[in-house]
């Protein structure tokens, strides 16, 4: 009796280990598949007319050079702006309103807009800064792009910051330093791998956003470096370009691809990497 | 080298015999603290002679440690902490409102229970206390911080390596940093948080002895778990027992023949 | 002066020139703190911000379409006429898809990090997981049209539509030629995309049991899964929950991994074969094209309405994740 009942645990137990197994071995593969596909899509376009070329029409060599520019400009100018503000925001929650209430809504709020569609902050974004200079413009893609990118930077820099033990912060001010002097010169040298992390998460998170970019950024199939225009860039074009009829076009859509995963997987695994060496460190 | 031009009384060491009229650096009278609505100092009253040792002890929790963070407002740091009554620092009262904060910790320094180098070189752990305040030429800084080093015995074993991080020191080595730090901006008091608790027998004889020679320069108060240690360091020995001052007297009259009960037992080792 | 000189003057007055030093630094110190102030507002102001701007622009649809831009399904540029049912269904249709799928296999691969794998591999495949989480939604979107479409098309809809469409009554929901495009496809990318998101917290909120309660389990002998079932996941199930609801925030919002192979059209049909549209894929795809007026003001109250559904889904999620972290840091 006892031992039938063992068996029929033991049964349950191996079927759901299976069916554990299958779900790991099932959701790898999709990592495994799409990685195949677009380097088996996309490497095959690699070649120095991607660098150096512009997008062109149809039937005409063309390249990615003014994507790949504009992705990085907006990129750049992204972060620019989300950097300080993310951390000083991270920095009040974390430091001088630790213990406020107004903290818990922040703390909240910013929650939130950290996984907000960002079609929807495209739009808002739209409304901001598009409708009342009435064109479209490099400058409010970055805005857009910021925005989801605040958020990131607001938590990371909170939880590292907060991981800086409390001995430290009284240690500064034991000396007779300055709150701000004690956050910038030692609580922020004691966190500074852990927000790095934080923002190079942030920058892989722009470096592939499209939807904001549609009715922010709009796209522009000639080179453009000024902000104050709508500019290429990559996400948008291969969202152009692969629903593009043309197979040159479609091509270079899969080779921006696997730039932009390239990309977006490097500066994760670098963020890692960055991450993991500050933990043996400890 | 500058005792000579210095008008400060702790720069000028007082040699006088123990238990003899020795002038109050910091007297604490009637002082209660709060932690949110519990009490965790009652009417405390002691005060700590310029240029001597005054230990505190007592088991865990008895507020030795609560004590030592009003002497520098450590407390002010956390919302829902306050303190009554008088803490005065050669006469002035640090607890009034208003008073400069910073100002304060620099004129009374702390060492910490755990070593808290800052995350930083080895140099500039100590040069940087002494840029907050004061703008010196490299060449001096590099005197000032040499001497902060020296003061704390830890010359000869960092000289060579004045660039490496705070960080890769030993536990012993990094306390005596922390000390190395206090002594260069040059407060008039010094206050230790149990600065041997994390450290092993060999390195706490070293702080120990270092608290010795610091002794005529500045007003130092430390609290210890040890009664060994209070023996061996200090002068004056106050026994605290749940909040509230039992005993404070010479430490070898207290450890000698102890007026209260409590006192008794806890150095004969009945709680605690 | 002299070095000497400046040195003995600097200890004569030290007391003086740490008050001066000290009000140079103060002003910095103020600066300082009203800066990360007013960086902490500017983050609930971009949420308040986002809400009113978005209910302005919205706000000529609401108002001449009112209740019927909820329930109707019409959806007619040229007649302007402007109904959001059939997004607002293809949104929870398509999440719901990738719910059922995504969650059960992304706690699966959570259980199987946390129980069952062999140490060496718990970090290699953690990693692995959370770079599938990395992969920017355009790649999926990508990949979705030009290789996951043609198989659903070739292989999985015929299927389905002899097996499954041959039920009466269920049939109904595997109707109709294969396309490939349609709400189906659309919703098992978002079940792949979501899918390391559930994993990702589930591992992280499985972490948070304390191993003695595991050990006191299996100490009495209890299998593995009788562990994971009567411990863990009663231990967690707030976390998990909150988890699966954070995913699906996402899932909801999600653009561009839906706009290639959903199809786009803009009506509702009983089968989740047929073709159909979300919230997000209508605004990607029309609002470049859209005439300013009514036209761009249905597709701002679109995105209020994903807005506020994803509000609420993301603040129940962040309040039950909440909840566990009390529980945890007890």
């Amino acid at each position: 009796m006892a031992n039938a009942l063992y068996s029929g645990r033991r049964r349950r137990n191996f079927i759901w280990t299976i069916l554990a197994y299958a779900a790991t071995a099932f959701g790898l593969s999709w990592l495994v598949v799409i990685l195949a596909t677009l380097i088996w899509n996309g490497a095959g376009g690699l070649s120095l007319d991607v660098f150096t070329k512009m997008t062109a029409p149809p039937g005409v060599v063309g390249g990615l050079l003014n994507s790949i520019v504009g992705s990085l400009i907006v990129t750049v100018m992204g972060v620019a702006i989300a950097t300080p503000l993310g951390i000083l925001a991270g920095t009040y929650l974390a430091e001088y309103g630790r213990h406020e209430r107004l903290s818990i809504v922040i703390r909240f709020v910013n929650d939130i807009l950290l996984s907000a569609p960002s079609i929807v902050v495209g739009l808002f974004v739209y409304q901001l800064c598009v409708v009342p200079f009435g064109h479209f413009s490099a400058i409010a893609g970055a805005v857009a792009l910021a925005m989801i990118a605040t958020p990131i930077i607001v938590r990371t820099t909170e939880d590292m910051l907060n991981l800086v033990p409390n001995t430290l912060r009284e240690a500064a001010s034991s000396m007779g330093m300055p709150r701000s002097l004690m956050i910038r010169q030692v609580a922020y040298r004691a966190a500074r791998s852990g927000i790095v992390t934080g923002i190079l998460l942030a920058v892989a998170r722009m470096a592939g956003e499209t939807a904001p970019l549609i009715f922010t950024e709009l796209g522009n199939s000639l080179f453009s470096a000024d902000p104050r225009g709508p500019m290429s860039s990559l996400p948008l074009i291969i969202y152009e370009f692969a629903r593009s009829p043309y197979p040159e076009q479609q091509k270079l859509a899969w080779t921006g691809a696997l730039i932009v995963t390239f990309a977006v997987l490097s500066l994760s695994i670098l963020a890692r990497v960055l991450s993991s060496s500050r933990g043996e460190a400890k | 080298m500058n005792e000579a031009v210095s008008p400060n009384p702790v720069q000028s060491p007082l040699h006088e015999p123990a238990g003899g009229a020795v002038a109050e650096k910091i007297a604490v009278r009637g002082l209660n603290f709060f932690y949110g609505q519990t009490r965790a100092l009652k009417d405390v009253t002691l005060s700590l002679r310029t240029g001597k040792v005054t230990s505190f002890i007592g088991p865990s929790g008895c507020g030795k440690s609560t004590l030592l963070r009003v002497l520098n407002r450590m407390y002010d740091l956390y919302p829902g902490q306050h303190a009554e009554g008088e803490v005065l620092l050669d006469g002035e009262n640090i607890l009034a409102p208003g008073l400069d904060l910073n100002l304060l910790r620099a004129r009374v320094g702390m060492v910490f229970q755990k070593p808290t180098p800052f995350p930083m070189s080895i140099y500039d752990n100590i040069a940087f206390g002494i840029r907050l305040y004061e703008k010196v030429a490299k060449s001096e800084l590099d005197g000032r911080v040499e001497s902060a080093l020296r003061r704390s015995a830890l010359w000869t074993e960092v000289k060579d390596k004045l660039n490496a991080s705070g960080l890769s020191l030993s536990g012993g080595q990094q306390q005596r940093l922390c000390i190395a730090r206090t002594v260069a901006i040059s407060p008039e008091v010094i206050l230790f948080d149990e600065p041997c608790s994390a450290l092993d027998p060999i390195a706490t004889a070293k702080i120990e002895e270092l608290i010795d020679e610091l002794t005529d320069d500045y007003t130092i108060a430390i609290v210890t778990h040890s009664m060994q240690q209070a023996a061996r360091v200090s002068q004056f020995t106050a026994f605290m027992y749940l909040g509230e001052m039992i005993e404070f007297d010479e430490t070898n009259k207290v450890f000698t023949s102890p007026r209260d009960k409590r006192t008794q037992d806890y150095i004969t080792g009945r709680f605690g | 002066m002299t070095a000497t000189a400046i040195q003995a003057a600097e200890t004569a007055s030290r007391p003086m020139d740490r008050s001066q030093a000290l009000a140079r630094l103060k002003f910095g110190d103020v600066v300082f703190r009203l800066m990360t102030q007013f960086s902490a507002l500017l983050v609930l102001v971009l949420l308040l911000g986002v809400a009113v701007s978005l209910l302005i622009g919205s706000w000529p649809a609401f108002s001449t379409f009112g209740l019927d831009f909820f329930i109707s399904d019409a959806w007619s540029p040229p007649k302007e006429h402007f109904g959001a049912a059939a997004a607002i269904y293809g949104t929870l249709v398509t999440s719901a898809i990738a719910m059922l799928i995504g969650v059960p296999v992304g706690v699966g691969v959570a259980v199987f990090l946390t129980e069952l794998c062999p140490l060496s591999l718990r970090r290699p495949i953690g990693i692995a997981i959370e770079l599938l989480a990395g992969i920017p939604s355009i790649i999926y979107g990508i990949w979705g049209v030009y290789y996951f479409k043609p198989v659903m098309q070739g292989y999985v809809q015929p299927f389905l539509i002899h097996t499954l469409g041959a039920i009466p009554g269920l049939g109904l929901l595997f109707a109709g030629p294969p396309l490939g495009y349609g709400v189906l496809t659309a919703g098992l990318v978002l079940a792949i995309m979501i899918l390391p998101f559930v994993t990702a917290i589930s591992r992280d909120v499985f972490e948070t049991v304390p191993p003695v309660l595991k050990e006191a389990a299996y100490g009495v002998g209890s299998t593995t899964f009788e562990v994971v079932g009567a411990i863990v996941i009663p231990y967690t199930r707030v976390g998990v929950i909150g988890g699966v609801m954070l995913a699906l925030g996402r899932a909801l919002g999600e653009t561009m991994a839906v706009t290639f192979v959903i199809g786009n059209a803009t009506k509702i049909s009983t089968s989740i074969l047929a073709q159909g549209t979300t919230i997000s894929a209508m605004i990607a795809n029309q609002f470049a094209d859209a005439d300013p007026g009514l036209f761009t003001s249905s597709l701002l109250a679109l995105g209020f309405i994903l807005f506020i559904i994803t509000f609420i889904v993301l603040a129940a999620a962040r309040l039950m994740l909440a909840r566990l972290e009390v529980k945890a840091g007890r």
